[in-house]
C-alpha cells in the first residue's frame, strides 16, 4: 500500500471507510486522485479476526461515549455504527435494496419529506454499478418497481423462517420476494459460497460476506489509495480564503495534521455532524458548512419493529442470513392512511440477541426467562425496516463531555413522530396477521427498537435548506464534501447501504467530470 | 433353443449392445454416486430416498452382465432390471417434481434451484433406457437390421441420444444458472451437448450412408468433457470455505463431482447409435465397423 506523508497535499482526504468513504475512496482512486481514506477503527483480516461470538464481535461497533436524549433515545451501536476499515458495511446484515423512485421525489409526488436534488434513472443506473462490485445474490427478477437488472448473483437457498415469511405474505395476497443480499451464492475471487452459519450481523469469517472491507477498500489500495486506520479525525482546519486545508487526526498517541486540497466527511449521521461542529472556527461559529444551520438537524432513523410467535414445528431460524425473503409490498402501496413506507424481513436472532428481546420486549427473566428460552428452535418472526420522517426536532448536537481524544461528544436527540408512531402500528398489525396466518402462537411484538440513521447534512438545491448539494459538495466550502448516509433529505423504507454507495459512486464520477472542466 | 454357441467374437449387434452397456454404465455409475452424496445430504428424509442408490447398484450389475454375456439376445432378468430403472427414474422424477411444487411459491426459480433436482432423476431412466436398448438391439440375428417399433434401431437411438443430451444440459444449466455462471467453463456443458444433440438429430432424420467424421469426433469431445467436468468440479469444492481440507461439507454442498459424467455416459451410447447406423444402412449392404 502507498503511504503519504504528512505534508503531502493528497486530493482529497476522506475520513471514513465506510459504505460512503470507501466507496468513494475505492472509486476515485481509480479515476486518478491521490486519495488517503483515515478510520477510526481497526483494519480487520475476515478469516483471522471474525470470531462466531456475539459478545466478541461488539469491537466492531462505535461504543465511544454519547449522551442520548430525547422522547425515545436512540441505542447507539451494532445497528447503526461501525468503528473499523469498512465501517458498519463489515457488520452490516448485507440486505441491498434500491430505493423506490418516487422517493426521491416524496415531496412533490407523495407529500411528505422533501425532494433529492438527484433523478431516480441516475440512480439506477449506480445503483446497478454497486450491485455489480459486490455481486448481490439476488431473485432473477424483482417484483416491486421499475423493472431493474438480473442480480449478479442468484438468491440464497431460502431458510425455513424465510419460507414462513413468503407463506404468510401468500395468505395475505402479498409479494414476497428473496431479499437481495451481499454475500455470494457462489465462489467469487477469495471469496467462498456463504456456508449459512448465520453469523451474518457480525464481521464474517467466511468471507462470503461483500462489504467495503473486501470490495471498495482492496480495489482502493490497488489503485494507489492509503487507507490509514486507528486514526480519528479531531478537526478540519479552514484558512482565511475559506478552504479547508486539511485534517488533524489522533494516531499512536498523538495529533497530527494532514494536508489535503479536498476533505470528504463520512462519518455517517452522528460522526460527521460532530465533527462538523467541532471544526468551528471564529469565521465559521456554528461549525463547517452550517451556514443554514442544518449540520446536525433532521436525524433520521428507522423503526426496526418486530413480532415474533412460536411454531409447533422447528424451524431453526439462525441458519442462514437472518433476512434470506422479503415483502415490499407496503412500500409500493400507496392506499394508506400515513406517510412513508416499509418492508419486513425474515428474522434469525442469534442466542443473546434473542434474550435481550426476551428480557426487553416481553419482560421475561429468571426461571421464566430459561424455559422460555429453550423454545429458540422454534421461533419465527417479522421485521420491519420503517421510514421515518425528517423533523428538526431531531437532531445531533454537540455535548459538553469530552471523549478520550479530548473531543466533545455528541448529543442525540430523537422522537418518534406522530406519522412514524402511526407507521408503526400498522406494521405491527400487518406482520402479526402474517404470523397469525401461519399458525404462530404466542404472538408477541417488539415495540421499541430502531436502526439505521439518516439526514444531519441533508443535500437539496439551496444554501439555505441543505448543507450540501446533489454532488455531495458544501455550498459553504467548495472543497469541502459530505458522502455519506447523512445527505439523505428522506430514509425510505429500505436498508440504506445501497443507496449511500450508489451516491458515493455517483460523486466520484462528478467529481471526475469537475476536475476535466477545472471546476474542483 | 440356443441359437449359436460362444464364439471368438462376439457378433456385431453385441459389440454395439456392448457400447450400450457401458454408457449405460457410466449413468448408472454417475447417479448411483450422484444420488449417494445428495440423499445422504438430505439425510435420506424420505425412506424412497433409497431407492437411486439400490436402482443403480442393480443397473450396474446387469450392465456388467449384459458386457461378459456374449450371447446374441436378450436376457430376461437383466431386461426386468432396465425396465424397473427406467419406471425408478420417471418416479423419482414425479417425487422431485412435487418436491419442488409443495414449497411456498411453487415452481419459481428458488425451488427449482434448491429442490430435488429436476433433471437429475431422468438420468437413472436414460441408464435404463441404454439398457433396454442394448437388449433389444442385441436380440436381432446377426444379418437383420435392429429394429426398435418397426423403425432402424440405430436412428431411434440417435433420437433418444439428442434428447437426452438436451435434457442433461438443460440441468446443467439450471444448476450454473443457479451458480451464476461464475467460471466460463461453466458455459461449455450448456453449449457442447446441444450442438452434439444437433449433430444426432441429424443422424437420426439424415441419410444412413452419408458418413459423418465430425459427429463422432464431437461425441467424444462431448464425452470428454464430461470427464474433465468432474476435474472442475473437484477444483470448484476447492473454493468452498476450507477447501478439501474440509471435504466432509464441501463435498455436499460444493459441486456434485459425480454429475458430468453423464454426458459420457450419453455420448457412449450416441457413439453406439453411429456404430448401428454404419453397420445398417438402409439403402445398402451392411458394413461392420
Amino acid at each position: 500500500m502507498r503511504e503519504y506523508r504528512l505534508d503531502d497535499e493528497v486530493d482529497f482526504l476522506i475520513i471514513g471507510t465506510g459504505a460512503g468513504g470507501g466507496t468513494l475512496a475505492g472509486k476515485l482512486a481509480e479515476h486518478g486522485f491521490s486519495v488517503i481514506a483515515l478510520d477510526a477503527g481497526l483494519y480487520f483480516r475476515p478469516l483471522e479476526d471474525f470470531a462466531s461470538d456475539e459478545t466478541e464481535q461488539e469491537k466492531l461497533y462505535w461504543l465511544d461515549r454519547r449522551v442520548c436524549d430525547g422522547a425515545d433515545p436512540l441505542q447507539m451501536g451494532g445497528k447503526n455504527s461501525g468503528k473499523a476499515v469498512g465501517g458498519s458495511m463489515v457488520h452490516f446484515a448485507m440486505v441491498s435494496l434500491r430505493f423506490r423512485p418516487e422517493w426521491f421525489k416524496s415531496r412533490s409526488l407523495l407529500g411528505y419529506g422533501a425532494d433529492w436534488p438527484l433523478d431516480w434513472r441516475e440512480m439506477w443506473h449506480y445503483y446497478r454499478q454497486a450491485e455489480l462490485a459486490l455481486s448481490i445474490s439476488g431473485p432473477v427478477s424483482y417484483p416491486w418497481g421499475p423493472k431493474r437488472p438480473r442480480y449478479p448473483y442468484r438468491a440464497h437457498e431460502v431458510n425455513s423462517a424465510g419460507r414462513l415469511l413468503a407463506k404468510g405474505a401468500e395468505a395475505l395476497g402479498m409479494q414476497w420476494t428473496e431479499t437481495p443480499l451481499a454475500t455470494v451464492s457462489a465462489p467469487r475471487g477469495k471469496s467462498p459460497p456463504c456456508v449459512y452459519r448465520g453469523f451474518c450481523r457480525f464481521g464474517c469469517s467466511t468471507n462470503a460476506k461483500q462489504s467495503t472491507l473486501n470490495t471498495w477498500i482492496p480495489r482502493a489500495i490497488a489503485a494507489g489509495a492509503e487507507i490509514r486506520d486507528l486514526a480519528m479525525a479531531g478537526r478540519i482546519e479552514v484558512n482565511d480564503a475559506g478552504r479547508a486545508t486539511g485534517v488533524r487526526f489522533h494516531r499512536n498517541g498523538a495529533w497530527h495534521f494532514q494536508r489535503a486540497r479536498n476533505v470528504v466527511v463520512s462519518g455517517y449521521a452522528i460522526e460527521t455532524p460532530r465533527l462538523l461542529l467541532n471544526s468551528a472556527t471564529p469565521r465559521h461559529p456554528h461549525g463547517l458548512a452550517n451556514s443554514s444551520g442544518l449540520v446536525g438537524k433532521y436525524l433520521m432513523t428507522q423503526s426496526n419493529q418486530a413480532v415474533f410467535g412460536r411454531m409447533d414445528d422447528e424451524v431453526r431460524w439462525y441458519k442462514g442470513p437472518p433476512s434470506l425473503t422479503i415483502t415490499e409490498h407496503w412500500n409500493y402501496q400507496d392506499n394508506k392512511d400515513f406517510f412513508g413506507g416499509y418492508c419486513w424481513m425474515a428474522q434469525g436472532p442469534l442466542p443473546i440477541e434473542w434474550a435481550f428481546i426476551q428480557t426487553g420486549a416481553r419482560g421475561l427473566w429468571g426461571e421464566a426467562l430459561r424455559r422460555d428460552m429453550m423454545n429458540y428452535n422454534h421461533q419465527v418472526g417479522l421485521k420491519m425496516v420503517g421510514e421515518v420522517l425528517p423533523d428538526t426536532r431531531n437532531h445531533v448536537t454537540l455535548d459538553d463531555e469530552r471523549d478520550q481524544y479530548g473531543l466533545r461528544i455528541p448529543r442525540i436527540t430523537f422522537s418518534w413522530g406522530e406519522n412514524d408512531k402511526i407507521l408503526i402500528d400498522h406494521a405491527i398489525g400487518q406482520m402479526t396477521l402474517s404470523m397469525q396466518a401461519i399458525g404462530a402462537r404466542e404472538i408477541f411484538a417488539q415495540r421499541e427498537d430502531a436502526n439505521h440513521l439518516a439526514g444531519t447534512a441533508r443535500m437539496g438545491f439551496s444554501p439555505e435548506t441543505s448543507v450540501v448539494n446533489a454532488d455531495c459538495r458544501s455550498w459553504d466550502i467548495a472543497n469541502l464534501w459530505v458522502c455519506d448516509g447523512s445527505v439523505f433529505p428522506t430514509t425510505g423504507g429500505v436498508n440504506p447501504s445501497l443507496t449511500i454507495q450508489a451516491i458515493a459512486l455517483r460523486t466520484a464520477d462528478r467529481i471526475k467530470a469537475m476536475a476535466q472542466h477545472g471546476e474542483l | 433353443m440356443r441359437r449359436q454357441c460362444v464364439r471368438q467374437s462376439p457378433a456385431p449387434a453385441v459389440q454395439v449392445a456392448g457400447r450400450l452397456y457401458r454408457g449405460s454404465a457410466m449413468l448408472a455409475t454417475s447417479v448411483l454416486l450422484d444420488s449417494g452424496v445428495e440423499h445422504i445430504r438430505g439425510g435420506f428424509y424420505n425412506p424412497a430416498m433409497v431407492t437411486p442408490v439400490l436402482t443403480s447398484l442393480l443397473t450396474l450389475a446387469s450392465n456388467l452382465h449384459g458386457h461378459v454375456d456374449r450371447h446374441g439376445r436378450r436376457h430376461g432378468a437383466r431386461h426386468a432390471v432396465f425396465a424397473l430403472t427406467v419406471a425408478t427414474g420417471a418416479a423419482g422424477t414425479a417425487f422431485h417434481i412435487y418436491n419442488i411444487l409443495k414449497k411456498p411459491g411453487g415452481l419459481r426459480w428458488q425451488n427449482l434451484f434448491y429442490s430435488g433436482p429436476l433433471g437429475a432423476p431422468s438420468a437413472i431412466t436414460l441408464s435404463g433406457l441404454f439398457g433396454l436398448l442394448a437388449e433389444r438391439v442385441r436380440d436381432t440375428p446377426a444379418d437383420t437390421m435392429p429394429r426398435i417399433f418397426g423403425i432402424n434401431a440405430g436412428r431411434v437411438l440417435s433420437a433418444v441420444t439428442a434428447l437426452s443430451l438436451l435434457g442433461t444440459s438443460g440441468e446443467a444449466g439450471l444448476l450454473h444458472f443457479r451458480g451464476s455462471f461464475q467460471n466460463p467453463a461453466m458455459y461449455l456443458p450448456v453449449t457442447m451437448p446441444p450442438a452434439a444433440a444437433a449433430l444426432m438429430t441429424g443422424a437420426a432424420l439424415g441419410k444412413s450412408r452419408k458418413s459423418h467424421w465430425f459427429t463422432p469426433l464431437w461425441l467424444v469431445l462431448t464425452g470428454a468433457m464430461g470427464i474433465a467436468g468432474t476435474g472442475f468440479h473437484i477444483y470448484g469444492v476447492s473454493r468452498a470455505m476450507g477447501g478439501w481440507r474440509n471435504w466432509r461439507q464441501t463435498m455436499f454442498d460444493g459441486p456434485p463431482i459425480p454429475a458430468p459424467p453423464s454426458f459420457t455416459g450419453i455420448a457412449l451410447a450416441g457413439l453406439a447409435a453411429l456404430a448401428l447406423l454404419r453397420a445398417h444402412p438402409e439403402d445398402g449392404e451392411a458394413t461392420w465397423a
